[in-house]
């Protein structure tokens, strides 16, 4: 087998939830070591979110946390214990990559904060992932992907003009931060290979996002416009939303976006009449009748089932897709072809269907998954022991004395 | 940064011939944005991403505010790639670079004889990236692909809108970003094996991959937990119980989030905060003042009763004030886990933002706008 792309880069990860271990997950994934740093005490929010296998809350049984830490080693470190520290530190020795996503101040607190770091470690890449930054008036603000999306400007756009923002299911915001973090760590990586030098990868989750709404942000400064949500339209496209298909909320959304898909579309609704209507000739037309034309097209959805429509829409040339169900994802023939996804045994949750991190599949050296998500603390002794060179009477002594944690205080609790 | 010399940036002057269009053109941005050379490749007349918003309302190409906002940090050149002469110009500048994007229907390039096993009979080492709906291969690699078709292949779409509607994506489209930025950080590792093997490879980006990736955890809930999961507008419905718990709220001048939930922390400490700023104000009525949030608003034990009557009780209190005003008071003094549900003005004039210099003024011919810089790096 080929040489993954990162064997040998070390990446002690201290980050939780989402974001920052999906920052991690892009090197992972391309064969770097990754050993994320968690605690008993305090377990990472996904732990305690659903989906659990076998419907039984463990900390080691939620597929959500699975879906993000997949190929990760886990180690369980108390860092408000007085030695928490010294043992912090031996990973940050080890590693090549220090990656955190506590609220700012809180790695300063430990003495674990990159001034601290590169005292010792000039070379490190350290990145730093917040809601809004660690400095400036807002730098206190503490909250979840789940208000980002908020105060990031999804939601106002997202929903129907009639209605209340219908907001974009979850923290979408914390899927989108992920890339500009691994963005910023491989660059810095290409960086520290050419000058020798570490730095301080300081990301606020806020500036971050707003790349992906940077053409209506502009149209408000400049022309003093404010987009507003609009369903699925699209200026200068008709017919272009979801339509309703045969059977229990299934839906197919078209997409016309020039002339000839609109006579590609007349012809696949078997209506070559329609092309000739001078109230859909154009496609300014189009959008003047467009509620009107959308009835038109549902009245002809309604008709078949929504992969039938796809079909028919695909054979004219018209772009065509069924809204996806969960389900539709697994079963989908494209991304099997892509290994997608990958089945692998994990000892509690039993065969679970891991999901790839990058979108990409590199042509000599492609993305994968090994091993499942770690069980917590599962790797305690391989890290300190083969990694770190620790005896095992220094480990035991760490349990003991509970900076190496093993049990968890006030039992398992259920929160998203 | 933008001011920072080349010497100060995080790449060095990478050279990266960016074909692409739409949303995908962040890729070629961000690497430029973090030092590379990257040069626009736009056939003659113009790209057909110069598309609205426009400067002024003027509908003209080059006035097209969502061309700019993807498109500073890069030279621009128009090429005819289709054509002889307008080709061979193409491959000796495939010569001089490291990176090439492109985001053609799959196979338009090798037409040409400019793909990857093309290009890099010619430079060996060429890093070469393709964007497309479904990927270089396989049953769907040839369908017609949109921005509202890939983001409907993701099986996010559906989760997204109101019960009683058709499924909505967010209403400026997202998956050309999350593919341009994709494109970006497959370029890098391909870099990174390029150090280490001298070799270049080819990069096959998939939109739907990137629409599966927003997904949280809808997907496993289903192949886990056997629920298929509705979407249910401004509140989370506890799969469960099927109980709707409310995150909205109307206030004076539009909606605030808050996370107003129980059972364990952070959600215990903000609820409970929120509770005693309406004590503070004279606005808690008495059985909110008294009600067990880790008991009685957990997941597990909470009744459409309750939460309706603490949405009530929690919207008269936020119709009093202002986004602004529950932001501020409530979020970063208290503590509260809420965020205003802001619009592109209220973004523009976040004191945040300003205070860290989010906005770079940049002038362009008789265009002067605010073009957003990308992520800071400190160095």
């Amino acid at each position: 087998m080929k040489k993954q792309v990162f064997e040998g880069i070390k990446i002690a990860d201290f980050s939780w939830a989402v974001v920052g271990p999906l920052c991690s997950r892009y090197l992972a994934e391309h064969g770097a070591t990754v050993v994320k740093i968690e605690c008993h005490k305090r377990l990472d929010l996904l732990r305690q979110a659903s989906p659990f296998a076998n419907n039984t809350p463990t900390p080691d049984s939620s597929m959500f946390y699975g879906k993000i830490n997949p190929d990760k080693y886990c180690v369980t470190i108390d860092l408000q214990h007085p030695d928490g520290k010294k043992l912090a530190w031996k990973l940050i020795e080890w590693s090549d990559i220090v990656t955190e996503s506590f609220s700012p101040g809180t790695m300063k607190k430990w003495g674990l904060d990159y001034e601290e770091v590169r005292k010792i470690r000039p070379d490190i890449i350290y990145l730093s992932t917040n809601m809004q930054g660690s400095g400036g008036p807002h730098s206190a603000y503490s909250g979840l992907g789940y208000n980002a999306v908020n105060f990031s400007g999804f939601t106002e756009i997202s929903g129907w003009p009639d209605r209340m923002p219908a907001a974009p299911h979850g923290a979408y915001t914390d899927l989108v931060c992920p890339r500009f973090a691994a963005l910023g760590i491989l660059a810095a990586l290409d960086y520290r290979r050419r000058t020798g030098k570490g730095q301080w990868i300081e990301q606020s989750q806020f500036e971050s996002s707003l790349h992906f709404l940077s053409a209506p942000l502009m149209d408000y400064q400049v022309n003093g416009e404010i987009v507003a949500r609009n369903g699925n339209r699209l200026p200068g496209a008709a017919p272009h939303g979801a339509f309703p298909c045969k059977g229990d909320d299934n839906w197919i959304v078209i997409s016309v976006l020039n002339n000839e898909q609109w006579q590609n579309f007349c012809q696949a609704i078997d209506n070559p009449a329609l092309s000739q209507q001078k109230e859909y000739a154009t496609p300014g037309d189009r959008k003047i009748n467009e509620d009107e034309l959308d009835k038109l097209v549902t009245a002809w959805t309604l008709k078949h089932t929504a992969e039938a429509a796809e079909t028919i829409m695909q054979r004219a040339g018209v772009p065509a897709q069924k809204i996806f169900k969960p389900q539709d994802v697994y079963h989908d023939r494209q991304l099997k072809e892509r290994n997608y996804f990958i089945p692998l045994k994990h000892p509690v949750m039993g065969e679970q269907k891991f999901e790839m991190q990058s979108c990409y599949i590199l042509s000599k050296t492609p993305r994968r998954i090994k091993r499942p998500s770690p069980c917590l603390g599962e790797h305690n002794e391989y890290v300190f022991k083969e990694l770190l060179g620790m005896t095992d009477e220094e480990i035991a002594q760490h349990i003991i004395d509970g900076t190496i944690t093993t049990e968890i205080t006030g039992g398992m609790k259920v929160t998203l | 940064m933008a001011e920072n010399s080349k010497s100060k940036s995080a790449l060095p002057p990478y050279r990266v011939l960016d074909l692409t269009g739409g949303g995908c053109m962040l890729g070629g941005k961000l690497l430029g944005d973090l030092g590379a050379d990257v040069i626009k490749v736009e056939p003659p007349g113009g790209s057909a991403s110069r598309i609205p918003p426009y400067f002024n309302n003027i509908a003209d190409p080059e006035k097209s505010l969502f061309w700019y906002a993807n498109n500073v940090n890069k030279r621009g050149i128009t090429l005819n790639i289709k054509d002889r002469a307008g080709s061979n110009i193409f491959q000796a500048l495939v010569q001089t670079a490291d990176i090439i994007l492109e985001s053609f229907e799959p196979g338009y390039m090798s037409g040409l004889k400019l793909g990857y096993s093309d290009l890099c009979k010619i430079k060996p080492d060429i890093i070469y990236a393709s964007i497309s709906p479904f990927g270089q291969e396989g049953l769907k690699a040839h369908y017609q692909g949109s921005e509202l078709t890939a983001w409907a292949s993701g099986g996010y779409m559906y989760a997204c809108g109101n019960p009683d509607r058709a499924p909505v994506w967010i209403s400026f489209p997202q998956a050309g970003f999350f593919a341009g930025a994709e494109a970006a950080i497959g370029v890098m590792t391909a870099m990174f094996h390029r150090w280490n093997t001298g070799e270049g490879q080819h990069i096959d980006i998939s939109m739907q991959e990137c629409a599966v990736s927003p997904n949280m955890q809808l997907l496993q809930t289903w192949d886990v937990a056997r629920v298929e999961f509705r979407r249910t507008g401004g509140c989370l419905v506890i799969p469960n119980t099927g109980v709707r718990q409310y995150i909205y709220f109307r206030c004076k001048d539009g909606y605030i989030n808050i996370m107003l939930q129980g059972g364990t922390e952070p959600f215990l400490t903000s609820s409970g905060n929120l509770v005693k700023w309406m004590t503070e104000e004279g606005m808690a009525p008495e059985w909110l003042q008294n009600l067990d949030w880790a008991e009685d608003y957990n997941a597990a034990t909470l009744k459409q009763e309750i939460a309706d009557r603490v949405r009530a009780s929690v919207e008269s209190f936020t119709l009093t004030k202002t986004k602004n005003e529950l932001y501020i008071e409530g979020s970063i003094k208290k503590g509260i886990l809420l965020a205003p549900v802001n619009n592109m003005k209220d973004i523009s004039e976040d004191i945040q933002l300003e205070a860290r210099v989010y906005w770079k003024e940049i002038e362009h011919l008789s265009l002067i706008p605010l073009l957003p810089i990308a992520d800071r790096l400190s160095t």
